[in-house]
């Protein structure tokens, strides 16, 4: 049993992961007919992991209506939303417009959606002004060169910075191209490293949080 | 409390009304400031220019509401320099929680250029996946899109013919807001399949896109709504980017006094302490 | 202008203001709308998903082309799903194993390829350059990426983070003059990322705004300012009646 339990998913991880390592590297028909359907299958299998991550959301908020603990008339309101939304949805065949004409579903996407997530990602740019201030301190040597290498790139990125001081632009530029991009790549590679180590390590199965699920 | 003290510990909402209103009145009262092109967007837009007639332009939206500020105005440039120029264009997207507003875009400036769907462009859709989606289109672009996002058939379809798979693109364009974005079209698809790839993306992304840029991986880059603005001044349509370009000065300049402010004021009450702690001693 | 627009307008701008209250104090509308807006997000994503996996990926092929190997992802994705029985949630591992396994297997090779090799690439470029009409030269111009001076900048730069991040090392003696320059390069990306991530917020302000000042419009019967006017009355209400209890940040 601990076979089927343990040893057989490490196996699959094993295969699968040398066989689409190496197939990279070949490049006969039958290797590339291989990626396209397993690719293919990726698409169906993501559309229910999709699934699985949103119906986690479903079973805390019932809980906490069915328990009634604080605040669980909001979770009542984003329940009705969610199942409004879905039924809305499939009756509206799940498309926004039908020849240039706005569906129910496009009015809730359009109306609803599209402000509400905007808002939400809005109101950010104020929180960031107010930390800036409260918090953005050249307390040591460092601190100061982060301070004032985010100075010139925001001057030069606007135009009113470009026309007080013209210097900004081009010394942005150069920033961004060169010191930027150069630390970018050290952290990209070193990450890619990371991330190429990391799924060896699964693939041999020296990594096994991903499994979860089910006792050992 | 000294007065250093009391101004930096000032009402958060003061703050906020004093950036409020640094957005809101250049909005209402634009000044209209030139806009200098950098190289990174003339590369996109050179790029295009030299496209000839029919070539495909695939165009992939990759963003969600939350950046719709920054990528809706390149989306709408892009498009409408491919339509002007006469290419076929392919749109798709890879964020689910943006099909619809890709769909509407394209529409919309489709309609304004007069271009027909189905014989000058096409509009794919989703499909989950992200990284998947990329390679499966490498392999064969109608496994992947069997049908358009109005359900009908890929195949046969007048704007795709000759298209097999992401070989027979000659440019594409990753909108992106996050992952999948620019970066996974060049990993899981410009490395194999080698068609040309230009960027676009918000703020947040856009210096991390850098050293694709410098090494050629990417042609060009369209960095935010600044970007945007850059664009829409190249192609001498004027949209909400160049608009919205007085109210991030002025938001700008007002973050930078109030960085410069509070230092001031962090510096003094430094100055007062060590001279409270010398007199003390 | 269509009642459903204006309609539509309204209710847009409704619920922008019941965010932006949150400014001035979190409050019984925006926690509605936060709540809202999860749900709606959630519904979307689930109607989208059952429209093209379901219909589009599965049921048609399938059923219309005859493409019976796609029971199999399907048997996958179900598998899948098992996570949420106890007694079977060991099932749910092979599914796991595969998609991480396939994920793995197709990363390495790309990875390597597209962001080590090509970016290491690119850092060791030439020192000199050739130029038309003077030859293989040195170039000085620190307004082109591409010249010899940024092309030494650029390795000294990539080399000294890449240093930096190297604790199995003590950084003493030289070690300690190419962490120092390390971390000051990083300084300065971080600097430029934080001036990238200020003008990516503003715009975000900005664009909400936008459509706000567009939504003052009288064609859709001048929402913004009705709604405006009642959510700041609104707010009065709330201040005067928490009392002279002074307001906590």
């Amino acid at each position: 049993m601990i076979f089927l339990r343990r040893q057989v998913p490490l196996l699959i991880t094993l295969i699968t992961g040398l066989v689409f390592a190496a197939q990279y590297y070949v490049p006969h028909p039958a290797s590339e007919q291989m990626l396209t359907s397993v690719t293919k299958w990726l698409q169906i299998i993501g559309g229910f992991a999709l699934v699985l991550g949103v119906s986690s959301l479903f079973h805390v908020h019932a809980m906490k209506i069915r328990r009634k603990e604080a605040g669980w008339g909001y979770s009542f309101v984003l329940y009705v939303s969610m199942l409004g939304t879905i039924a809305i949805g499939l009756w509206s065949n799940g498309k926004e417009a039908v020849d240039g004409t706005m569906t129910a579903f496009g009015w809730i996407y359009n109306f609803m959606m599209v402000p509400l997530q905007g808002t939400m990602f809005a109101i950010l740019a104020l929180f960031i002004a107010s930390a800036a201030y409260r918090s953005f301190r050249a307390r040591s040597r460092e601190a100061a060169v982060l301070l004032i290498a985010a100075v010139i790139v925001m001057m030069g990125r606007v135009p009113l910075g470009e026309y007080l001081i013209p210097l900004s632009g081009d010394l942005s530029q150069w920033i961004l191209n060169v010191l930027n991009a150069s630390v970018r790549r050290a952290i990209l590679i070193g990450v890619s490293l990371g991330t190429v180590a990391l799924s060896i390590k699964i693939i041999f199965g020296m990594e096994r949080s991903y499994l979860g699920g089910g006792k050992e | 409390m000294t007065f250093a003290e009391r101004m930096l510990k000032i009402d958060r909402r003061i703050i906020f009304l004093v950036i409020g209103l640094c957005t809101l009145l250049p909005l209402l009262y634009p000044v209209g400031l030139p806009i200098k092109i950098s190289p990174e967007v003339r590369g996109v837009y050179d790029y295009i220019e030299s496209l000839p007639e029919g070539s495909v332009f695939l165009l992939s939206l990759d963003f969600d509401p939350a950046s719709k500020p920054e990528l809706h105005p390149q989306a709408i440039s892009l498009l409408r320099h491919a339509f002007r120029k006469n290419l076929r264009v392919v749109a798709m997207t890879l964020w689910v929680s943006g099909t619809g507003m890709a769909d509407q875009v394209v529409t919309q400036v489709a309609r304004e250029m007069g271009k027909e769907s189905g014989k000058d462009y096409v509009f794919l859709g989703w499909s989950p996946g992200g990284t998947a989606v990329i390679i499966n289109m490498g392999q064969d672009l109608y496994g992947a899109f069997p049908a358009d996002y109005n359900g009908k058939p890929t195949k046969g379809m007048p704007v795709l013919q000759g298209i097999a798979n992401l070989r027979d693109v000659n440019y594409a364009i990753s909108l992106g807001a996050g992952n999948p974005g620019v970066e996974a079209w060049y990993v899981f698809g410009k490395d194999k399949y080698k068609f040309e790839l230009g960027g676009g993306c918000t703020g947040v992304m856009a210096p991390g896109l850098y050293p694709l840029l410098r090494s050629g991986q990417i042609n060009g880059l369209i960095g935010g709504l600044r970007g945007a603005a850059e664009y829409e001044t190249l192609i001498g349509q004027k949209g909400k980017a160049i608009a919205g370009m007085d109210a991030q000065s002025a938001t700008h300049l007002a973050i930078i006094v109030l960085v410069i402010i509070c230092n001031l004021f962090y510096f003094s009450m430094r100055r007062q302490a060590t001279q409270q702690s010398r007199s003390g001693a | 202008m269509p009642i459903e627009i204006i309609i539509g307008a309204w209710v847009a701008t409704g619920l922008t203001l019941f965010i932006f209250s949150f400014l001035y104090k979190d409050n019984p509308l925006f926690k509605l709308a936060e709540n809202l807006y999860v749900g709606v997000s959630v519904g979307y994503t689930i109607v989208k998903t059952y429209d093209t996996v379901v219909v589009h990926l599965v049921w048609k092929p399938i059923v219309e082309n005859g493409e019976w190997a796609l029971l199999i992802p399907v048997a996958i994705g179900a598998l899948m799903l098992t996570r949420y029985v106890p007694k079977a949630a060991w099932l749910s591992r092979y599914a796991f194993a595969f998609i991480v396994g396939v994920g793995s297997g197709l990363a390495i090779p790309r990875v390597i390829s597209s962001y080590i090799l090509k970016q290491i690439e690119d850092t060791v470029r030439p020192l000199l350059v050739m130029v038309p009409g003077e030859g293989l030269t040195f170039t000085w111009n620190l307004l082109n990426p591409a010249s010899s001076i940024n092309t030494i900048i650029i390795l000294i730069g990539v080399s000294s983070v890449l240093f930096y991040f190297f604790f199995s090392v003590e950084h003493t003696g030289p070690g300690k003059v190419v962490a120092r320059t390390g971390i000051l390069f990083l300084m300065i990306a971080f600097g430029a990322a934080f001036g990238y991530t200020v003008m990516a917020r503003m715009s975000l302000l900005i664009g909400r705004l936008t459509d706000l000042i567009e939504f003052t419009d009288p064609s859709y019967g001048s929402p913004s300012l009705w709604l405006l006017g009642l959510t700041i009355l609104t707010l009065v209400v709330m201040a005067r009646r928490s009392g002279s209890k002074p307001e906590e940040e």
